[in-house]
Parts: structure tokens; sequence; C-alpha cells
């Protein structure tokens, strides 16, 4: 399985680069894609882009890493394919953004920033070059998986979200200003994790573990009730679905300061499936899950159990025939196939209840701050 | 045979009690649904049919390209005024009478040859139709070109069914043809596909030798313009075949006969009944007496002899009588009149049916332009019928051509949705005795053979216009690839541009270049699938047919 996973070298060599190296070396690579397709076009060929599969047909599951990985299943992108031709000028749009306007100018932009700056009327046509962003956003990632590479490496940033407080100072720079950012005096918001947190380095570090919750209300609950401070942790919310830079930081935080990892999700399909995004990568970005999964992740709760063993029975809401059917396909799923997630899943389609982290607000507000996370802590209840 | 199914139709025995009860006008007036006179737009349309089918005959007799006028009036009174005129031969001032005055008494009645009408009721009905709705004259004009003219005011009388003229008037002048002026009420004209215009366009259609004015009633003048210069050949008389004779026609046949016994009235106006044959008839039926005169020829009589007919072997009758439109004509024809995107024309060998009639089926199917009918603006297939060049416009449901065109598995020509299609399929039945399924000779009846020929000659055309079709859609998507390829060539050219600093303009010229092949190379390789699927498509063709 190891010589099909992708990635691998770029991981290793990130350490030792400076950010202008890096910038370079994928300047050069978008040359040579350029100058193999300007051979084609001489040679009178139809011009074609090699492009790894994506998708379910070629995604693994690394047990021994816990990872989401892409196989080595390669597609030809071909411009003269009725099929392709769309999307072949697309992702060549993207990639002479890229190399002229961002790398070229040491600048950063969002996905939307390079919607609009490539967004317009075909000449002739009465057709745009992308109709929505969408369109650019799959182009981009077929950019990152030809370039064997990632899309913080283009310059491009995903909307920034995520918010953290605790006892941690870490550094952060822009262009040749750093800033020390102490996370303990945040006030009620927390600090806002940035897109791309490749150079931010972690000094002063007075944290025992993380506790990332998926929801906002659970952040300002905990950050309201301190519990981070009296509890040692860094708190941690993914204001739903994790962003890149959430989840690149928190694997940084994992592996770099080797301490534990705790999510808080509600007990659905939903939930588990953001907590195994953020553990395993997922099967659309299956190519950067070296990058952004963070395998030591455990699974806190809530879980279908807690529902009994708290007595929450009466602020359950029933699951819907969606929530069912979701479930069944996460069980096949090869990162749920271990004992314990198995028997959670049967469990919840045993019982078809959903609970929200909220219904613990109906013993009292404080209950999950002082109950209920250092009681399932303590125990160490959690779900790998 | 295929029994006549009609319900408006009186039985055999009724028609038979009639016949002897009353004159051969009193007969019709009392039946006139059987001549197509039930409805107010289909009795202008077989008035003008009557009409048409003689001034064409006259016209192929005098050998000359017939020019047709019909004009068409709203009166203030309501009543609908016709004018029709040809430049055929005329009829003789002494058979004026006969042939527009005296029903069953036409000029064609004792000839058998293939041709438009087919008794002698036709126009002299139209005369007393015309005197019973309005109760007003008919006035004819005559010249067969001897540089005389005559006129006059016709009646008929029914009681006696003879004709009554007054008003006559002869004068010099250089003329040749018919003109008739008659006024109808319980008429009615319009666009429709039952109407005058629709029969005239399909007169046309299947007279490419003929040309057609039409004057409505909102004085709009429509011409049909002829497609070719070459009068047709004339049909070859020929005596009837027995096998080809109703009941109805042998009783007709033998009143008006001049023989003296029906033994000899057999013979000689009969081909292929020799003397041998009606003693075999005799000794079968031995209660009818083949000595009488045949005038006194009964209904049960006829039918005994039709029916031992169909009993007895026969010589095949002469297949040289008939006489088609031709391919090419039909050709020219469709494409003057419809101006299709593409037309096939097919004409099948002869063949016979009920065991010895000959007939043989023309047919075409035109796809596109002005094919295909407008049915409340919006357009829809239409299925052209005739029988000798005659459009059969009525009767649909029953008539072979309709059993054929339904019978065909259209999916398989890529026409699944044809009755919504601009197509016009065309099918002209070419013989002799055309079994119409009733008096009002409006559909043929669906013998098996004659189906079977017709269905395999519509699927012929049908597998022309489905390579077309195919060919069409294969153009568009090329089209459809080519401006997909050509349109993304400035977007890449210029990236690749930004990419690498290579010259602009000549990466696009490159790029062009290479659109240009990828697109010819695409075409090849669909023209070798298309091959292939038409001739699968030819192969399937052919396994329907032979598994009938």
């Amino acid at each position: 399985m190891g010589k099909n996973i992708h990635m691998a070298k770029t991981e290793n060599k990130s350490k030792t680069q400076t950010p202008e190296e890096k910038r370079e070396e994928m300047q050069t690579k978008i040359s040579q894609l350029g100058s193999e397709l300007v051979k084609e076009v001489d040679a009178g060929d139809n011009l074609h882009i090699d492009i790894p599969v994506r998708g379910s047909a070629n995604v693994l599951f690394d047990e021994k890493q816990k990872k989401i990985l892409l196989g080595d299943k390669m597609s030809k992108r071909y411009l003269f394919n009725v099929a392709h031709a769309r999307r072949f000028m697309q992702t060549m749009l993207v990639a002479s953004y890229v190399k002229k306007d961002l790398l070229g100018n040491n600048l950063t932009a969002t996905l939307r920033d390079l919607y609009y700056a490539k967004k317009r009327t075909i000449k002739g046509f009465k057709e745009d070059t992308i109709d929505e962003q969408k369109e650019s956003d799959l182009a981009i990632v077929d950019l990152e998986v030809a370039m064997d590479s990632f899309r913080e490496r283009l310059h491009l940033r995903a909307e920034p979200k995520g918010r953290m407080a605790g006892d941690l100072t870490v550094l952060d720079r822009v262009r040749d200003k750093v800033d020390s950012i102490d996370l303990s005096r945040m006030g009620s918001g927390g600090w806002a994790v940035p897109s791309i947190v490749e150079q931010i380095e972690f000094k002063d570090v007075g944290i025992e573990y993380v506790l990332v919750a998926e929801k906002n209300a659970i952040f300002d609950r905990l950050n309201e009730d301190g519990y981070w401070k009296k509890n040692k942790c860094l708190l941690m919310t993914t204001a739903g679905q994790a962003a890149r830079g959430a989840r690149r930081l928190l694997q940084r935080i994992s592996t770099e300061l080797k301490i534990p990892c705790y999510c808080l999700t509600d007990s659905d399909p939903y939930g588990w499936y953001i907590y195994s995004t953020m553990k395993y990568g997922s099967m659309a970005l299956a190519h950067e899950s070296n990058r952004l999964g963070c395998p030591d992740l455990k699974f806190l709760g809530m879980s279908t159990s807690d529902i009994e063993h708290y007595d929450l029975r009466n602020v359950t809401i029933k699951a819907k025939e969606v929530d069912i059917k979701r479930a069944e396909e996460m069980k096949a799923y090869a990162w749920f196939k271990t004992k314990e997630w198995q028997s959670e899943i049967d469990l919840f389609l045993e019982k078809k209840l959903k609970a929200e982290i909220q219904a613990l607000s109906s013993k009292s507000l404080q209950y999950i701050s002082n109950t209920y996370l250092p009681e399932k802590i303590k125990n160490q209840d959690f779900l790998p | 045979m295929t029994e006549v199914k009609q319900p408006p139709l009186p039985t055999e025995e009724q028609l038979s009690k009639e016949f002897k009860e009353y004159s051969v006008a009193e007969f019709f007036k009392r039946n006139r649904q059987m001549l197509g006179y039930s409805g107010k737009v289909r009795s202008l349309t077989t008035i003008i049919h009557e009409a048409i089918s003689n001034s064409l005959d006259a016209a192929e007799e005098a050998g000359v390209l017939p020019d047709i006028y019909v004009e068409i009036q709203e009166l203030p009174d309501g009543h609908i005024k016709v004018i029709t005129e040809d430049n055929g031969t005329g009829v003789p001032k002494k058979n004026i009478g006969q042939a527009f005055g005296k029903l069953l008494a036409g000029t064609k009645f004792h000839q058998m040859k293939q041709k438009r009408g087919q008794q002698g009721i036709g126009i002299s009905y139209a005369v007393l139709f015309s005197q019973l709705t309005t109760g007003k004259n008919t006035h004819v004009k005559s010249g067969i070109g001897d540089h005389k003219v005559y006129e006059c005011d016709l009646a008929i009388d029914v009681k006696s069914n003879s004709p009554v003229i007054i008003n006559e008037k002869e004068y010099s002048k250089n003329y040749r043809g018919i003109r008739i002026e008659f006024e109808f009420s319980e008429v009615t004209y319009n666009r429709s596909e039952y109407s005058v215009y629709e029969y005239l366009r399909r007169t046309a259609l299947a007279n490419p030798h003929c040309q057609i004015t039409l004057v409505e009633p909102n004085k709009e003048v429509i011409v049909f313009p002829r497609a070719v210069k070459e009068v047709p050949a004339k049909p070859k008389a020929v005596q009837p075949h027995p096998l080809g004779i109703t009941t109805s026609d042998l009783i007709e046949m033998a009143h008006a006969s001049t023989s003296r016994k029906i033994a000899s009235f057999l013979t000689s106006e009969f081909s292929r009944f020799s003397a041998d044959k009606v003693k075999e008839i005799a000794t079968l039926i031995p209660d009818v007496n083949f000595d009488r005169a045949p005038r006194a020829l009964t209904w049960p009589e006829a039918e005994k002899i039709v029916n031992t007919i169909q009993k007895l072997k026969w010589i095949a009758p002469e297949t040289d009588a008939m006489i088609p439109i031709g391919e090419s004509h039909i050709e020219k024809s469709l494409k003057n009149l419809l101006q299709p995107d593409e037309l096939k024309v097919i004409e099948r060998k002869p063949k016979v049916f009920r065991g010895g009639i000959p007939f043989l089926v023309e047919a075409a199917i035109a796809y596109g332009g002005k094919a295909g009918a407008n049915i409340g603006g919006q357009t829809k297939a239409e299925v052209l019928r005739y029988a000798n060049r005659t459009p059969l416009l009525f009767d649909a449901g029953s008539c072979a051509t309709m059993e054929a065109v339904k019978n065909i598995d259209w999916n398989r020509y890529d026409l699944k949705d044809w009755e919504n299609q601009p197509i016009s399929i065309f099918i002209n039945l070419v013989s002799i005795h055309v079994p119409y399924t009733g008096a009002g000779k409006m559909a043929v009846s669906p013998e098996d053979e004659i189906v079977q020929e017709m269905r395999n000659a519509i699927m012929d055309c049908a597998r022309q216009v489905s390579i077309y079709l195919h060919a069409m859609q294969k153009a568009e998507e090329q089209e459809q690839r080519r401006q997909i390829f050509f349109k993304y060539i400035g977007e890449v050219a210029e990236a690749l541009h930004d990419i690498t600093g290579k010259p602009q303009k000549d990466l696009q010229d490159k790029l062009r270049k290479i659109a240009e092949k990828r697109t010819a190379l695409m075409e090849a390789m669909d023209e070798e699938a298309e091959k292939a699927e038409v001739e699968d498509l030819d192969e399937e063709a052919e396994k329907e047919i032979q598994d009938e």
C-alpha cells in the first residue's frame, strides 16, 4: 500500500524549505507543465494533463497510518475532447493565475478572488470561462493533485474558520512582521485561526490537551465558564465542518506538542463525519490527508450511549430517513470498521435517536463544564 | 374477400330490393352517403373529386397536359357556387345529357381501364345534388375543338332518371374542354384535411403533369404548378378480369349490357371468360338461368356468380395495363410542391392479390421542407393515400395504407415520434381493380398482399430517411464538437503564454490546426461507427421482412 501514497515526499521537504524556495519550486513545476504542453502544441498532438483520479474509485484507507489516501490511478485530461475541453481550459486559467499573479507577486488569494479574476466572457462566444465558483474550485483541486501539491503552496487561501482559547502563545507572521499572540488573553471571542498556518510557531505551552468542539455555542459556553483555564486545555471550535487551516493547525499541535486531542460533536452521523474528516481526512481531499489528518484525535462525545448514561432520553430528536441512510453508509467505510464504532453505529440504528450537545443544558447550563466533560475525560470515555 | 364494413350502408338484400322499387336516381337520392355526400366539407370535396377525375381522364384521353381551374364562391344567400373548367376532350353535344343528366350512364362505364372514377354516377350525382339542395340547374359549356361551343342548363328528372336540357345555345369559338357551373347548399368551404384545398393539393402531388388553379371564396388564387411536361401513357383499355368483380359491379354491368344472354354478356365483356368457364359455373349453380337477358340479372344471382368465380382457376390478367406515376415523376412532383430536405421514392414490382389481380405500389417519404401537415400551427406527419393517382381523403381508419403505416416499427428508423415530424408519406396503389372498402371509394380494402407491399415500400423509404437523419445528427454533433474545440483555444493560448512566455499568436495558430485535425479525425471515426450502425439497421429490416 505504501507505494500508492502521494505527498509523503513533499511533507518531509517542507520542514527544511524556506518560503522562497517553496515558491520557486511550485513556479518551476507549473513551468514544466507548460513546457510539456508547448511540446505537444509544436508536435501537433492533443494537449493533455495527467491528473490522479479522485473520488471513491481511487481512495484507500491506510490502517497503519490511519489516513484516507489517494491511490495511484491516473487519468488524462485532454483539451481536444468534448467532455474535457472546458475543464482543461479552466485548469489552465488556474495554473497561469497561480504562477503569474500569485507566486510571481508573492501574494495569496482566496478561491473567490481567483474565481472573479478568471471569470469572463470568452471572446466571440456567449459563454463564460467560469460560471460558478464550484467550477474554479474543482479546477484548483485538479491543479493541486496534478502538481502533487496542495492549495497553500499555490498561494490560495480557503475562508478562515475556527477559533481558539487557552494557555498557549503562538508566533504568527504577516510578511516580515512577527506577532506574538497569547491565546489566554483573547477575550470572549477567542483567536481566529488563519487559513494558512504553516508560518505559525508554538511558544510558552501551558496546555495538557486540546478540546475541539464542533459548535461555536459550545466554545462560547466553555470559554465563559473558564473551562480551559480550570482544565489546562486548549479550547477550539471548528464551527461546523473544519476548515483546512483549523485542521492543519490541530494536526501540528497534535504531532509537534504531542498532547491528546478530543473532539466534541452532536450525537448524529453528521457529527461523526466532522470528526472522521478531522481525524482521517476526506475522500474529496484524499490527497491532503497527510497534511490535514489528525490520526490521534479521539471522539469524546456525544455518543449514543451518553443518551442513556446521562438520562437525556427526553431531549433527543428522532432520526430521519436520511440520517439512517447516512449511518448505514458510514458503517461500511473502512475507517469506521473498529469494534467500538461499529457498535456505536449499530446502537444508533437500533435506537434511531439523535442528540445535540446542548441537550446537556437540560440538566443545567454549566452541566457540560462541571460534570459531563470532566467525567468523560477522567474516565477516558471516548471512541477511537 | 374482405367484407365491407360501413354501418350506414344498406345490406345487399335491401340494395337488391330497393333497386327494383325505385329508379336509380331515386335510389341514390335516398342513399347519398354511399356516394360521399355526408358532411358539409366532405360533400363539397366529393363534388370537386367527381369533376376533377373526369377532367384528368379527359385530358389523358386527348393526350394533352391538363390545365384545371376550380373556383369556389360563397353567394350572399349562403349557397356555394362551384366552377370547374378543363382543357380535355370536351363532350359532344349529343352526349351531354347522358354524361351529366343520367345516373349510371357515363362514357366510362363500358371501358375497363385503370382510371380515376370507376362508375358513371359521379358527375351526374353532383348535378342531382345541386338540384336537390338548391333547386337550380347546372350550367355546362363544352367544346370538342371543332370551333363550336355548346352551352346549356341541365337538370335530371328523378322519376325516369333522364336529363332535362334547357337554354341551349351554340356559337363559333375556338374552345376545347368542359366548364361546369353549379350551386349547392349543405356544403362548406375550408382548408381542413378533408377539404377541396387538400384534395387539389394531393391531386397535384400525384399528377405532376397537370396544373391546378384554385380560387377560394376570399378570392385568394392558389396555383399548384406543373412539374413534368410529359403526358402519362394512356392506360390500355382491358376488359375486367372475373376475379376483380364484385356483385354490385356485375349488376351494374349486366344492366347496362347490350348482350342478349347472361352467358354471352360474361364471355364478351370480361377477359379470360370462355364459354367453357360459363358452362363450368352453370353446372355449379344450376338454379341460375344463363340464357336470360342480362338486364334481368338479380342481386342474389349475381352474388352466386361472383362467389362461384372465386372458386375456379383463372388465367391471370394482363399486367401491362397498369400505369404507375413512376419514380422520377413522383420525385419531381414532391420536390416541386414540398421542397423536402430528404426524399426517397420507390416503385415496387407488380404483385397479385385475391389469387390473381395484379397491382403495384409506389411510395415515397418526404422529410422536412414543406412536408407534413400544419395542424393548428404545429407540424404533423401526413399520409397521402392514393388509388390510381386519385387522393383518398376519407375513411383512413379502414384503409390498407394506414394499416401498413401503423404496422411499422418507426422506432427502428429513428422516427419514434414520426406523427409529430415534418413527414409526408406518399402511397399510390396502382391496379385496374382497386378493392375499395365502399361505394364512396375512399379507402383501399386491407388485403394482406397489398398491405404487405405497402409496408415494404414505406420501410424502404424510411430507411433512407433514417440514414439522412443520422447524417444530420452527426453533422450537428460535429459542428458542436468543432465549436467546443475552437471556443477554448484563445483562453488556453493566453494561459500557456502567461506560463511559458511563448508567443500567444503562434500558440493559437498551432492550436487551431490541431483542433481542425482532431475534428476531422473524429468525423472519420464517427463515419465508421455510423456505417456500422446503418448496416445493422439494414440487417434488422431485412430480417423483419423475411420473418413475415
